[in-house]
């Protein structure tokens, strides 16, 4: 069964990420974080779908996405204590169950659980240095996003988001002044890459049709951009894709297309899934 | 769609709390020297006292030469006023680098056959291994479409604040002020001009410092409003040959602090290294660093200590007072009132807290190509150096409980021996010989391991 849906490989990816992160990086990582993560992913997760659907469904309940939204904060977040994590998981997937239009949700739930702890409490924080820069990891992410990309087919997304800021940051280097090594200096950072590869692609919460992608990344490479050179955020993305997040909605109804399903794109059909999506 | 509706003024209010904010900037320069005194960059340090948006930053002088050679030009994020500029006292750095240093710490073993005493501890604090530091050349120099928009003397020093519109103006206006700016700072410059930012230009004034009766230079204090929470390194990279070594102590109420733009990896600590070391800790450390900078393929910074500074254990010094603290630059003790309220996503930090993280950037042009930006964040998990000595037990040992003691000694002994050689790549042959147990078998034999192994 493993590795019929996507979501495993992009499960396996995460979980590559993390134990390369633990393993090579010098992080402040706490395992039990990741087991509160983990805990709290699935368990909002059934609760939230036992409230909204029949008692009956329980088998259908949905485990890889929790899983998915789970490793991605351990990955992205960092907390002083557990009860943090564990809201930053709860508030990630009830995001999924509160914040949807007709059977959409529009935003990403590890963006919204990590943004939820950051302005609620005291005691979380983002690095986004903790990557480094580091070539080997730039094409590690590449390709192993680039692989779940090709298969979800949204590439057009990553592209167009990284496009956009490369560019724009392309055009203030130069009138800066500064050399190009500043530039690509900023354009190799680990969490940049893995964001774009992973986070801001996510075929779920993103909008339909290939073109209102495209004005979508653009507008969060964008706000980026300027959250980062103007306002000093470093944790400029995070924000970004969470105040543009809503913006799904209005591009949908403008570009309607049929919505994502993870079974559609799935090589092997979709009889074969025991843990059939549901929300 | 409701839900929707709902969520719109959250989405406001988050882009108001983005959204508002003056644009500003901050430091860091290169010397410039009036002759072309041969002077480099080794190591500088900083502290930055912040809290919102307001920033307090102290610069120590390390300049090595004449101090009629002496005279410094910094990017600063706005225009500062006298009121903003102030001499600091000379220990106060001093201060936080004897309390921040990486430590070395002593254990006694105790007399294995004695019952149960398990080791007296005894923390012997030790200063660490400071880089040395130097300064920094540069020459000066005098102008054209700049605009001097401030100029006034606090302690020893004439400060000229200037803003530029672009960097050959500033140039010629240094040059032709007897500053000599050195080749390739015009391109270096311009990336400041552009970012809006000022110049602070400082030299001394030889009759105040004559007056002053001191012998150094004091360190400059300037504090500023800016959302960019930075140090330029460009500028003071066009005079150093080599790697330059940077020390910030970074103050906030919130918690440790970070590079954002570069990894921040931690020292290794908490070893058992031998005790010889003791008399040769400044060399461990800077052997320990440089292997550790090398490995790390020298592009992050080092966090050597991240501590509330409230407390320390053990103190390598006394902590600071208020009155010390107040002098490195914290604000935010106990005139909540007159502080401006920051539009930023927190204050809410107990307002008497003061952390401190220690980070040690080694840099150089090729790795280091942008300045470096922090973050505060809320972690407040404390960090240190720390250097463990366990001193084997010397008295005579006959019980069973002894023998076995011995044995593992000297497991102990070759494993210390082999984390120094690990940590700082020097030769573990020298490191046996320095370690001179007597009658001690380095090669153990696979029947001692596998007793080790055992725990036996």
């Amino acid at each position: 069964m493993l590795c019929k849906d996507i979501r495993d490989y992009q499960i396996l990816f995460l979980s590559l990420f993390l134990i390369l992160g633990i393993g090579t990086r010098d992080w402040t990582l706490h395992p039990e974080f990741i087991a509160v993560a983990i805990a709290s992913c699935i368990i909002t997760q059934i609760i939230c779908s036992l409230i909204t659907k029949s008692p009956d469904s329980l088998q259908l309940i949905n485990i890889r996405s929790p899983l998915i939204t789970s490793l991605g904060l351990s990955l992205l977040l960092r907390v002083d204590h557990w009860p943090t994590m564990a809201l930053a998981g709860f508030a990630a997937i009830a995001s999924k169950f509160v914040f949807k239009v007709g059977e959409k949700h529009f935003f990403n739930p590890a963006n919204f659980g990590i943004v939820a702890v950051l302005t609620l409490t005291n005691d979380a924080w983002v690095s986004p240095g903790q990557w480094g820069e580091e070539w080997w990891y730039a094409l590690l992410f590449v390709g192993t996003g680039g692989m779940i990309l090709q298969r979800v087919g949204r590439w057009d997304t990553t592209a167009a988001f990284l496009g956009a800021y490369s560019l724009l940051a392309a055009i203030r280097n130069l009138w800066l002044g500064w050399t190009w090594d500043v530039y690509f200096h900023h354009l190799m950072s680990g969490s940049l890459l893995l964001f774009s590869l992973f986070m801001v692609t996510d075929p779920r919460s993103i909008p339909n049709s290939p073109m209102s992608r495209i004005i979508w990344a653009i507008s969060i490479a964008l706000l980026t951009f300027i959250l980062r050179n103007f306002f000093f955020i470093p944790t400029a993305v995070f924000w970004a894709l969470f105040a543009l997040a809503p913006l799904t909605i209005l591009l949908d109804k403008f570009w309607i297309t049929p919505r994502f399903s993870w079974e559609n794109k799935t090589e092997l059909p979709a009889e074969n899934n025991q843990l059939t999506i549901i929300n | 769609m409701q839900l929707f509706r709902l969520f719109l003024p959250l989405i406001s209010a988050i882009l108001a709390l983005l959204c508002f904010a003056p644009t500003a900037w901050a430091f860091c320069g290169f010397y410039v020297a009036k002759a072309d005194t041969k002077l480099y960059n080794q190591a500088s340090q900083v502290i930055l006292a912040r809290d919102g948006n307001r920033t307090v930053l102290t610069m120590a002088n390390d300049f090595q030469g004449d101090v009629k050679d002496f005279a410094v030009v910094i990017p600063v994020p706005t225009v500062l006023k006298k009121e903003q500029v102030h001499v600091a006292e000379p220990k106060i750095i001093e201060r936080l680098d004897a309390f921040s240093a990486p430590r070395l710490v002593e254990y006694f073993d105790s007399d294995p056959c004695a019952v149960m005493e398990k080791m007296a501890d005894m923390p012997a604090p030790l200063a660490g291994g400071r880089m040395e530091s130097s300064a920094n050349k540069m020459r000066r120099d005098s102008n054209l479409g700049v605009t001097v928009e401030a100029k006034f003397n606090v302690g020893e020093y004439d400060i000229v604040i200037l803003s530029a519109k672009e960097s050959g103006g500033l140039e010629i206006w240094l040059n032709r002020n007897g500053y000599k700016i050195p080749k390739g700072a015009k391109e270096l410059l311009k990336p400041y001009i552009r970012s809006a930012m000022k110049f602070f230009v400082a030299k001394v004034n030889l009759d105040k410092f004559a007056e002053s009766g001191y012998q150094l230079l004091r360190p400059l204090q300037i504090s500023y409003e800016s959302l960019k929470f930075m140090l330029p390194i460009r500028l003071g990279m066009i005079n150093a040959t080599k790697e330059q070594d940077l020390v910030v102590y970074i103050l906030s109420p919130q918690g440790q602090a970070e590079i954002t733009n570069y990894r921040t990896v931690k020292v290794p600590s908490d070893v058992n290294i031998p005790v010889y070391v003791k008399s040769e800790f400044g060399d461990f450390y800077k052997s320990m660093f440089q292997t550790s900078y090398t490995k790390e393929d020298k592009k992050v910074g080092f966090l050597e200590y991240a501590w509330d500074m409230s407390s320390c254990d053990p103190c390598s010094a006394e902590p600071l007072n208020n009155e010390e603290l107040k002098q490195a630059g914290v604000f935010w003790l106990d005139n909540n009132s007159d502080r401006p309220v920051s539009p930023t996503f927190r204050s809410r930090f107990p307002s008497s807290s003061v952390f401190i993280t220690r980070l040690h950037v080694r840099y150089t042009r090729n790795k280091f190509p942008e300045d470096l930006m922090f973050q505060a964040t809320s972690q407040r998990e404390s960090f240190q150096g720390r250097y463990i000595l366990q001193h084997p037990f010397t008295g005579n040992v006959q019980c069973s409980a002894g023998r076995q003691y011995q044995r593992s000694l000297n497991q102990r002994l070759e494993k210390e021996a082999e984390t120094l050689a690990r940590l700082t790549n020097w030769n573990i042959q020298n490191i046996r010989q320095k370690m001179q147990i007597p009658g001690r078998k380095f090669s153990t034999s696979l029947w001692d391991n596998f007793l080790a192994w055992l725990g036996l």
